[in-house]
């Protein structure tokens, strides 16, 4: 019988890694993903995981030494934070473009300046159309079922692509949490050996990323785009098998809380969703039709099923985590996808935007509260006043 | 973790003869008429075999060799950015340790090596390949020095000579020298702070026998290792396409490049001349020092005389400041 | 409902490109880029006097030298040849001359010849 253990987010990342029996880690401090490596370090150092253990000399040389690693028929895993995300850059586009599948686990953290260590999705976020798959854990458990079911989707033959495997810095990095402890043999069964098909192998030589025709740049483009037309499919399925074997009950994209007759939800991603379930149980208390959707892939971004599942409510308030100074909205990001998505709709549902959860700020109660007040207002009226409020600062929140 | 993964052994070229006519960096590269890094490939190529992978960080030898999804490689090859060279050859080792261990990869470690420019070297690719070193992983590392960045269009790098006309130190009334700073010392970066390398040499072009051998010695060592290779380039130096070979003799004679090994702290040198000609025999080949005057020559001279003269280490000199008269 | 975002895409042969833009390495000579036809002028052995001393084999950056040691002579790949003269430069026994290409049946092509 699988056990149970009390683990917090780093360290359940680490034992994804192991189950999933990583065979190159590549490493480099920074706060709060330190901690993945730490424990990591730990288990190769006493034998119990047979993998390379790099010092990378940076970020960007820690998802180099990833994507290389994958090149050669190894499966690679890294991470990172913050300003750290961003400093390896350059190196997320190659990695994707090649279809070298890695995995970086990310802890989020607001980026610089000024010196701020808590947690933001803007590190990441920033990252977004790289060609990564992506996604946001809400728990420890979540973490390291995440950690497993990515490796399986970005190395299956028809997807190859690198993933982000994100949880909130410090809220789900840190704070531990009970963790149902999946056998090694279960891991095997579901997760089979990497395989990349085109290796850099002396007995099969290939070339790996020479130029190209001009003309031939968008038809990569579209290989690339097709390629994420393709991973939902994948995603259902690996998401199903793994609820199977491992007796858990994620839905692949969104995840719903208390939303049969909700008037509004909060629409987010990540650790905040935990407060904000206590909010939503809170205000149904008291008769509110609140409820919560709870995103778990970025990328792909799931179009249709936020076009079917969001129609449902008369408003929508997305908590954005993360800031995309001067775009359409003023505010966050997640609020353009969302709306994107909704545009087609018969009758779409009021939608705007919080800033809350930036530069590590905890996102209370009180602030879901105030945040449904807007909500219920906008559900009422079927409109909004704001695209974006942010919230503490704004009236009304 | 104890590291027990078989490692190949290369043997030494004798003569001319023995130097294999197998050709692994093929016919057929849009590299310019009498490339000299395209010369230096095709030796570290006929070196190293088939039982390699090559890494090509960006420049002049992956934009010149892989035009329109084709490449001029028998051995396993990939690009890697200008940057990460020494990363991304660090994680396909570590890959090759744990996939031989684990008795997922029958056969011998391949050779490992990075054909870095002088700029994806010492310059944009110095911290990926001082990491590389630092942390002892089996790969040759090797720059190919054309002293410039030129697939961009000629501009100055850390390998680019004092004096020299590049399209970001052209000449002009206030900077009458182009280029007013000495080079980078790449062999000496190496050697001074990386305790996991045992071989680093410099090597020519002129001299291929000897570059070959160097190449199959820095392979057998187990570890990190470092090539530095001058090759020139005709386009940017501005000579004849067919003197490539000539302008890198007259670089040893002149002394304005010394071939040399360091093999576990002793220095060995080969192709030392009796005497040495002054540097204006070789600057006056290249259009690239055309616009300098004597006194800007006489600077030159005084930096390879002083470093010529330096006892024991071929470099070790303070670089000349920019305005220093 | 939602529309679908577009149909299955479709790619024209030419502008194929593998995943990843893999491709396999080349066996003997990379034919996609045939740099014959950048020569103005063509290194001409005389087998009398060569030496095979293997100058022209070593220093060739393009490969496009070989010994064919059956027949004990050196080997010129007119295909490939970029026409440096690296070769005729490193000659120690001067038996290699270069002529125009315009003097040789089938020679140049990338001109026709204007007279």
């Amino acid at each position: 019988m699988a056990k149970e253990m009390f683990l917090a987010g780093c360290s359940a990342a680490a034992h994804g890694a192991k189950l999933s029996r990583v065979e190159v880690i590549s490493s480099y401090p920074i706060r709060p993903y330190t901690g993945i490596m730490m424990e990591l370090s730990k288990l190769v150092a006493n034998g119990e995981l047979d993998a390379e253990f790099v010092h990378g000399e940076g970020e960007h040389a820690q998802v180099s030494i990833a994507y290389g690693a994958s090149a050669a028929g190894a499966r690679a895993y890294t991470g990172s934070s913050g300003v750290g995300v961003t400093y390896a850059m350059e190196c997320y586009s190659p990695a994707a473009g090649g279809r070298l599948p890695c995995q970086m686990a990310i802890a989020d953290r607001a980026l610089d300046p000024p010196g701020d260590f808590g947690s933001e999705h803007t590190d990441v976020m920033s990252a977004r159309d790289q060609g990564w798959i992506m996604g946001w854990a809400e728990t420890p458990q979540e973490v390291l079922d995440n950690t497993i079911m990515y490796f399986r989707i970005g190395e299956d033959p028809g997807v190859m692509l690198p993933q982000f495997c994100c949880q909130d810095g410090y809220f789900v990095s840190h704070i531990p949490g009970k963790v149902v402890y999946p056998e090694q043999s279960q891991v095997d069964e579901y997760l089979p050996p990497f395989k990349n098909p085109h290796p850099l192998d002396p007995t099969k030589p290939v070339s790996h990323g020479p130029q190209i025709y001009p003309d031939q740049g968008p038809a990569i483009d579209l290989q690339r785009a097709q390629a994420f037309i393709d991973v939902p499919k994948v995603i259902r399925k690996a998401v199903k098998e793994y609820n199977e074997i491992f007796g858990r009950d994620y839905s692949p994209f969104l995840d719903e809380y208390r939303t049969d007759d909700a008037d509004f939800v909060f629409f987010l991603q990540g650790g905040h969703a935990r407060t904000a379930r206590y909010a939503v149980n809170h205000l149904r208390d008291k008769g509110v039709k609140a409820g919560m959707v709870k995103l778990r892939f970025l990328r792909p971004f799931p179009t249709e099923e936020i076009a079917e599942t969001l129609s449902k409510f008369k408003a929508v308030g997305t908590v954005e985590t993360s800031t995309s100074y001067g775009g359409a909205m003023k505010g966050g990001n997640l609020i353009h996808e969302v709306r994107a998505a909704l545009y087609d709709v018969p009758k779409p549902p009021a939608v705007t935007s919080f800033m809350a959860g930036l530069g590590g700020e905890v996102v209370t109660l009180d602030e879901f509260y105030n945040m449904a007040k807007v909500l219920a207002q906008a559900a009422k009226t079927g409109k909004v006043d704001q695209y974006v409020y942010w919230v503490n600062f704004d009236k009304g929140v | 973790m104890a590291k027990a993964v078989e490692t190949q052994n290369l043997e030494a070229v004798k003569s001319i003869r023995r130097v294999p006519q197998e050709e692994y960096y093929l016919p057929g590269h849009r590299t310019c008429q009498g490339c000299g890094p395209a010369l230096t490939y095709k030796l570290v190529s006929k070196a190293a075999g088939p039982d390699s992978i090559f890494l090509g960080p960006t420049g002049c030898m992956y934009v010149a060799n892989t035009s329109y999804l084709c490449s001029p490689w028998a051995y396993p090859w990939m690009h890697t950015q200008i940057t990460n060279a020494g990363a991304v050859a660090s994680g396909i080792e570590a890959a090759y340790q744990v996939l031989i261990r684990k008795g997922k990869y029958k056969g011998k470690l391949p050779n490992i090596v990075v054909m870095g420019g002088d700029g994806g070297s010492i310059d944009i690719g110095l911290q990926a390949m001082s990491g590389l070193m630092y942390r002892g992983h089996d790969v040759l590392f090797i720059m190919y020095d054309n002293e410039s960045y030129a697939n961009t269009g000629i501009q100055t790098s850390p390998a680019t000579p004092y004096g020299a006309n590049t399209t970001f130190t052209p000449p002009g009334e206030a900077i009458p020298e182009g280029k007013v700073l000495f080079p980078k010392d790449a062999p000496q970066l190496v050697i001074g702070g990386h305790p996991a390398v045992h071989y680093v040499a410099t090597a020519s072009v002129a001299y291929p026998v000897d570059l070959i051998n160097k190449v199959r010695k820095a392979l057998n060592y187990k570890g990190p290792s470092f090539l530095h290779i001058h090759s020139p380039c005709p386009k940017g130096w501005m000579f004849d396409a067919a003197k490539t070979v000539e302008v890198a003799k007259l670089a040893i004679e002149t002394g304005m490049w010394v071939n040399y090994e360091w093999e576990k702290g002793e220095y060995t040198y080969q192709h030392t001349p009796k005497e040495y000609k002054p540097v204006k025999e070789y600057m006056k080949t290249q259009q690239r020092f055309a616009h300098l005057t004597d006194a800007h020559i006489a600077k030159m001279q005084a930096f390879i005389d002083a470093r010529l003269k330096a006892p024991g280490i071929p470099v070790a000199l303070p670089v000349l400041g920019p305005r220093e008269e | 409902m939602s529309k679908k975002y577009c149909e299955k895409f479709k790619i024209p042969k030419h502008l194929e490109v593998p995943m990843g833009a893999v491709i396999p390495a080349p066996v003997k000579e990379n034919r996609n880029m045939i740099t014959g036809n950048w020569r103005t002028e063509r290194p001409v052995i005389d087998h009398e006097a060569c030496t095979l001393c293997l100058n022209c084999f070593l220093f060739c950056p393009d490969a496009c030298w070989h010994l064919d040691e059956k027949e004990e002579r050196m080997v010129w790949n007119a295909d490939f040849c970029k026409g440096c003269l690296i070769c005729v430069n490193e000659c120690p026994a001067d038996c290699l001359t270069p002529v125009n290409e315009l003097e040789f049946k089938g020679g140049v092509v990338r001109l026709e010849k204007p007279f």
